[in-house]
């Protein structure tokens, strides 16, 4: 299949997902408002602890919210574009429905990947985004163009490293009975991701900084806008979406030998 | 009314469960990341000062780490998504033909699934705990440990008739996936989890006591970890919890026999 028609067919899958969504209208109002209350408990979570303390790791509370609100936006993207996808194929591994995908005739990580998309996840994008403008006026700052390009960059890859880390523990399914409680282990390392480095020492920092990037996906997008572009920076996160994606796809692609399709 | 067939319906709950016993593992060892996040995040927090709202490093963590371990011993999981898995697909109709009341059997096989969550979170919870006594900081009164044990049987009840009314409420509406994750985002903040009650100003953390969800696991947890300042205040909360046990329970009866009422039985 060339590039047109996959982007034809994602395009299909996303005019499904809106008249889906609009047939389900207050379903959609309901997730909207859960997807919002979640944001707010995250910022609720800085504004409490900033009334008892001034700095967390030399971050000021607008830093962090800056930090929180770049955390929420990935999470915003990957929810609208990929969460419900890869959630329902650890269900479908399980109940042996993964044989509808495996039989059309596109490539089967791209099928599983867009069937649906959540308009609940994209219509709170303008509010995490609202937030991270709000936490850069409060910082004073004012980025070049060239920042806000690079910064949308690192959104990509960070949506990248998210969509690997959870298609990962999803994979974790065709070698267990069900995915059942398996995402929490994405849910888990994503906290990191509102975490300053600084506040990394030690193993932590080994593990949670170098070995995954769960600090970086969103430590160096604000660092851009609170303190330019740093080279170093730039590859590094572009290098560990491209070596995370592909750990990912291998493990995806190794669990799928294992899949013995449905029983009846 | 016999109480064996409860006990019939409680072994089978541990038969089912201990299938997912890999899984019930695997996400008490996630629960071991979500701490060291916690003891990260405190950290920074506590940097350079003695207490933050009255309470020191040690206490703070201590009461992440019960909060944690009692989640996989009373907290419920999947019990709405369950009973509204059987009210969709017609297996509520058996219920209805037979000598079971439906509210206690779903209460054994939560009884059951707790056990076996709450046993499996202790293996990696022991495997950490040296690394985890240095930082905890246990009350010393007896009287906290007493009032603790009703109140952790009375969390347990709040938390299963919470999930069974939300799985009650498949009666009226196709999917209840957003009510319940909307409520957990409520319980995770009004149940202490995000972080200790007591940090909230004044009024509103007067408010949240009188809210279900603080007696669904924030209570014991203070209770447990010296959070609560004197055993009037632990009887005043546990007469709070003991209204809320029943009150939910009013709430989940009215809600099945009204349900029934909408509920079509169909197929042979």
């Amino acid at each position: 299949m060339s590039f047109a028609q996959y982007v034809r067919i994602w395009l299909a899958c996303a005019r499904y997902s809106v008249v889906r969504t609009m047939m389900f209208r207050g379903d959609f109002i309901m997730w909207s408002m859960v997807e919002l209350f979640w944001m707010a408990v995250n910022l609720g979570l800085i504004g409490v602890i900033y009334q008892h303390t001034d700095s967390i790791a030399g971050w000021n509370q607008w830093e962090m919210t800056l930090l929180v609100g770049t955390s929420l936006l990935i999470q915003r993207l990957l929810m609208g574009f990929f969460w419900t996808n890869l959630f329902e194929l650890g269900r479908n591994v399980r109940s042996g429905a993964l044989d509808f995908f495996v039989a059309q005739p596109g490539r089967l990580l791209f099928m599983v990947s867009t069937r649906k998309l959540d308009l609940d996840g994209f219509i709170n994008v303008p509010i995490a985004i609202g937030v991270i403008v709000y936490a850069c006026r409060q910082l004073g700052l004012d980025p070049s163009f060239a920042q806000i390009a690079i910064y949308a960059l690192f959104i990509l890859c960070g949506l990248g490293i998210h969509y690997a880390t959870l298609l990962f523990f999803i994979s974790l399914v065709f070698w267990l009975q069900s995915a059942k409680g398996i995402e929490g282990g994405y849910f888990g390392l994503n906290e990191f991701s509102r975490l300053p480095r600084e506040a990394m020492r030690g193993v932590a920092s080994v593990v949670f900084v170098y070995t995954l990037p769960v600090v970086i996906v969103t430590n160096v997008p604000s660092r851009t806008l609170l303190h330019g572009i740093q080279l170093g920076d730039t590859l590094w996160l572009i290098g560990a979406a491209a070596l995370w994606l592909t750990i990912a796809i291998t493990v995806f692609h190794r669990g799928l030998r294992r899949y013995t399709s449905a029983s009846s | 009314m016999s109480f064996a067939k409860y006990r019939h319906s409680f072994l089978i709950g541990l038969q089912s469960n201990l299938v997912y016993r890999w899984n019930f593992a695997v996400r008490a060892s996630f629960s071991l990341v979500h701490l060291a996040y916690v003891f990260i995040l405190w950290g920074a927090a506590f940097a350079g000062k003695d207490s933050v709202a009255g309470f020191d490093l040690r206490q703070t963590l201590t009461y992440f780490i019960v909060m944690l371990v009692l989640q996989f011993f009373i907290s419920a999981m999947n019990e709405d998504y369950e009973v509204s898995e059987e009210i969709r697909n017609g297996l509520i109709n058996q219920f209805l033909l037979k000598p079971i009341n439906y509210f206690a059997y779903r209460f054994s096989i939560f009884a059951a699934a707790r056990l076996v969550s709450g046993t499996l979170a202790l293996l990696p919870i022991l495997i950490a705990s040296p690394l985890l006594l240095p930082f905890m900081s246990l009350p010393q009164e007896s009287w906290t440990y007493v009032a603790a044990i009703p109140a952790l049987i009375m969390s347990a009840c709040i938390q299963f008739t919470l999930a069974y009314c939300f799985g009650m409420l498949t009666f009226w509406f196709l999917e209840i996936q957003s009510f319940v994750i909307l409520s957990l985002a409520i319980e995770t903040v009004f149940g202490g989890q995000v972080f200790p009650l007591d940090l909230l100003p004044r009024w509103l953390y007067e408010i949240s006591s009188y809210l279900p969800y603080y007696y669904q696991m924030y209570f014991p947890a203070a209770l447990l970890t010296g959070r609560i300042p004197g055993p009037d205040e632990a009887i005043r909360g546990l007469c709070i919890q003991f209204f809320w046990v029943f009150a939910l329970y009013g709430v989940a009866q009215l809600l099945w026999v009204r349900g029934l009422r909408r509920h079509t039985a169909v197929g042979g």
